[in-house]
């Protein structure tokens, strides 16, 4: 069976990953992907937690997690992409985009 | 049932003042009428109360009587009359002389136009300032009308400070006099502010500063002589500052930038008679040191010999009057200061010798008094003579004048008069007072101390140096060539100034009889065990003329009044005595010193540049650096702290979640470190 630390060093890596994204990159939709990333970072350390400990509720929050992320996905294209529509860029530095904070 | 309407008397002259600043534009002269109509019904008043209490059954007991005021604690402060036979005297001479010097200035005056309703409401405050400080049943109530008088003193010595009749350089030195005036006489009002805030101090058991309570020789006796003689002390700086004495002197001579009429009233009636009376009025506090009277005694005989020296050699005529105003003022205080010395010496010795000391002491307190009344009649005269010459000539130069007295007699031989009072002619009213005065300087000198005796020196010096430079000052008033001024003269003024002129002679020769009439009964200072009393002596009649003409010291004044008008003769007239050849045509060091009046203006600006102005530096920076610095830089960091900290709200996502991050990262890194350390992993 492959230990567990394995699984949490997958997800660690992917966390990270997706954090140095999320910080780094000023593409929104980059960005928007690398918080999917994290997201499924986390399912993979549920999943590998339910596994171990035999228990189903890990599976669950996952199942909850993927819809929820999928909301998300879904309103943050829309609002990007009528951003996009609005102002012709996707960059967060850009002052196009961040103009329109207030 | 005129003792009970004492308050009406500063009040009339009060209701003047708010009638003419209201409503005196509208009224003939411009006010001029109501405020004579004021100064009169008060003097009538104050005859009325006069008369009735010296002729009433409380006599000599002082009546008084206030009302509360405010409470501080258990400090009540009260407002009231206090009549005694000194307060009569002197809301007589100051509300009578007032009145002819308001009728005078309907003369004098008359071509001020509109400017002439400030002046008379001013005059009006004026003498409301001098009668309530008369009548003021306590110190605080008599500080108020002292401070009233500054200000009145203030506003009409600065009267022509804009649009000065001789132009601007006029004007400027005019509101430069004002000022010095108000900033000198402030420095003796702090003292006297702080000598009050210690008789306060010392005398709390009795919670008020009335004088009915503090002259109690029982509550005297409770206070602590130390601390009392230190009261004391400070009060007297008030009236150093108030009837310029030395050293804070030098504001009168400048003061003479005002109206004459004002100069007339200043000097006679009003303001600087306020520091003389506070003298007398306090007597029963400032006999209790012998040091402290003898301090007293020595201001006064300096400053009655510096002055009579600076008169010497000015050419103008106002400040030779100045001058002679201040010096006479040290001969009041010396009489005062004297007279207490002895007192005080006799209070202590106590026993038949003790007493006999109090009685000679006494007299001084007459001679003060008495020669401040007489004292008020020729200073008012000769003021107001000399205005009237002004008023002719057009200028205060005596080098222009000369040759008046064809032009004005009335001007000249009332001016004679008064001249011949304050140098001392025999039987004239400055004589009496005059010698007076000497006598018990002397008698100090023997009965007392050295001191004594040489500030008689003095002031017998100073009577020499008066009968000279009052005579000097007629001499080239009146006698001589004609200057170019006088060749423009008017001619003699209109009657409004010449019957003042002419009332006021009469009293000026013949006020020193008063003292044969009771006068010297009526403030005689009285010192028994329960009570200090003024009024009520044992009148001497002429035992006064037997006295002065029996003691051989008053011939030696006569001869040297005599001689100081016959040598102003011999140099002003007849020109055979060069005054060039004494003073090396105003080379000499000694001229040079007289003309720069001892450096004293100098002295004031180098104290004032040098101390004050530092002082008024280093309280400037302690102000804009330390108190606002502290306030700008607290505020400045609220102000730069908020800058710096909301460079952290960039508006960028990723910077707030980095800080999350980091904040995450940092608490998981505690978490597990705090696990490690208390769970023992």
């Amino acid at each position: 069976m492959i230990p567990i630390e394995y699984f949490l060093i997958l997800g660690a890596i992917l966390f990270a990953i997706g954090a140095y994204g999320v910080l780094t990159k000023s593409n929104a939709i980059v960005v928007l992907m690398c918080i999917e990333l994290m997201l499924n970072a986390a399912n993979i350390n549920f999943v590998a937690f339910g596994a171990f400990n035999d228990d189903i509720i890990g599976q669950a929050f996952v199942v909850m997690t993927i819809s929820v992320a999928a909301a998300e996905v879904a309103v943050g294209i829309a609002i990007l992409l009528n951003a996009y529509k609005m102002r012709k860029t996707t960059d967060l530095d850009d002052a196009e985009l961040t103009s329109m904070r207030w | 049932m005129f003792i009970e309407y004492t308050w009406l008397v500063p009040l009339i002259p009060m209701l003047c003042f708010l009638i003419i600043g209201l409503v005196g534009r509208k009224t003939p002269e411009k006010g001029g009428y109501i405020a004579i109509a004021g100064a009169l019904l008060s003097f009538i008043i104050a005859a009325l109360i006069a008369y009735e209490y010296l002729t009433g059954d409380a006599y000599p007991n002082p009546v008084t009587e206030q009302i509360a005021w405010f409470q501080i604690g258990d400090i009540t402060l009260n407002l009231g009359y206090y009549v005694d036979g000194l307060t009569c005297m002197m809301m007589l001479f100051s509300s009578f002389i007032s009145t002819l010097i308001f009728v005078y200035s309907i003369g004098y005056m008359g071509d001020q136009g509109p400017r002439k309703t400030r002046y008379y409401a001013e005059v009006s405050l004026f003498l409301t300032g001098m009668l309530g400080l008369i009548v003021s049943s306590n110190f605080l109530e008599m500080f108020i009308f002292w401070e009233v008088m500054g200000l009145c003193s203030y506003l009409l010595i600065g009267f022509w400070s804009f649009r000065h009749p001789e132009g601007d350089a006029a004007s400027a030195n005019a509101a430069s006099a004002a000022k010095k005036a108000f900033l000198v006489t402030r420095l003796g009002d702090v003292c006297l502010m702080a000598g009050l805030f210690v008789l306060l101090g010392e005398f709390h058991s009795l919670h008020s500063l009335d004088y009915v309570t503090l002259f109690d020789p029982s509550s005297i006796a409770a206070a602590d002589p130390e601390m009392l003689s230190l009261g004391m002390l400070l009060v007297f700086g008030g009236v150093i500052g108030k009837s310029a004495q030395f050293p804070l002197h030098d504001w009168l001579p400048d003061a003479m930038a005002g109206p004459t009429t004002v100069s007339s009233l200043i000097h006679a009636a009003t303001m600087v008679k306020a520091g003389v009376y506070l003298t007398a009025r306090a007597y029963p506090l400032f006999i209790q040191n012998a040091d402290v009277m003898l301090f007293v005694g020595i201001i006064g005989g300096v400053t009655a010999f510096i002055a009579a020296t600076m008169a010497l050699n000015n050419m103008n005529i106002k400040k030779v009057l100045a001058y002679s105003t201040i010096s006479q003022l040290g001969y009041m205080i010396l009489a005062l200061g004297a007279g207490g010395y002895l007192v005080a010496l006799g209070m202590d010795m106590g026993g038949a010798e003790g007493s006999a000391l109090v009685a000679a002491g006494v007299a001084g307190y007459t001679a003060g008094c008495f020669h401040m009344m007489n004292h008020a009649f020729f200073k008012a005269l000769l003021f107001m003579c000399s205005g009237s010459v002004i008023h002719a000539v057009g200028t205060e130069d005596m080098r222009e004048m000369g040759g008046l007295h064809k032009h004005m007699k009335i001007t000249s031989i009332t001016m004679l008069l008064g001249s011949l009072s304050i140098a001392g002619f025999p039987l004239f009213s400055g004589f009496w007072s005059k010698d007076l005065v000497l006598e018990i300087a002397m008698e100090a000198g023997s009965d007392g101390t050295v001191w004594f005796t040489v500030l008689w020196i003095l002031a017998v010096i100073t009577a020499f140096m008066t009968a000279f430079y009052m005579f000097r000052m007629w001499f080239m008033t009146f006698m001589g060539e004609e200057g170019h001024a006088s060749q423009h003269c008017h001619g003699e003024s209109p009657k409004t100034m010449t019957v003042p002129l002419m009332i006021l002679s009469v009293f000026a020769v013949l006020s020193g009889f008063f003292i044969m009439f009771g006068l010297d009964a009526m403030v005689s200072f009285n010192v028994t065990d329960t009570a200090f009393i003024v009024g009520g002596g044992h009148s001497e009649g002429f035992y006064y003329f037997e006295e002065l003409f029996t003691n051989p010291y008053t011939y030696l004044t006569i001869v040297l009044a005599l001689l100081g008008i016959g040598i102003a003769y011999l140099m002003y007239v007849k020109k055979t005595v060069d005054p060039g050849r004494f003073n090396r045509n105003g080379e000499s060091w000694l001229y040079k010193a007289l003309s720069k009046r001892w450096w004293f203006p100098d002295m004031y600006n180098q104290i004032s540049w040098k101390f004050g102005y530092g002082i008024a530096k280093g309280v400037n920076y302690v102000d804009r650096q330390v108190i606002d610095g502290t306030v700008n830089g607290l505020s400045g960091a609220v102000v730069g702290g908020g800058d710096a900290v909301s460079k952290m709200q960039t508006g960028h996502v990723q910077d707030y979640s980095s800080v999350i991050l980091l904040g995450v990262a940092i608490l998981s890194v505690a978490m597990v470190a705090i696990a490690m350390f208390f769970g023992g992993m």
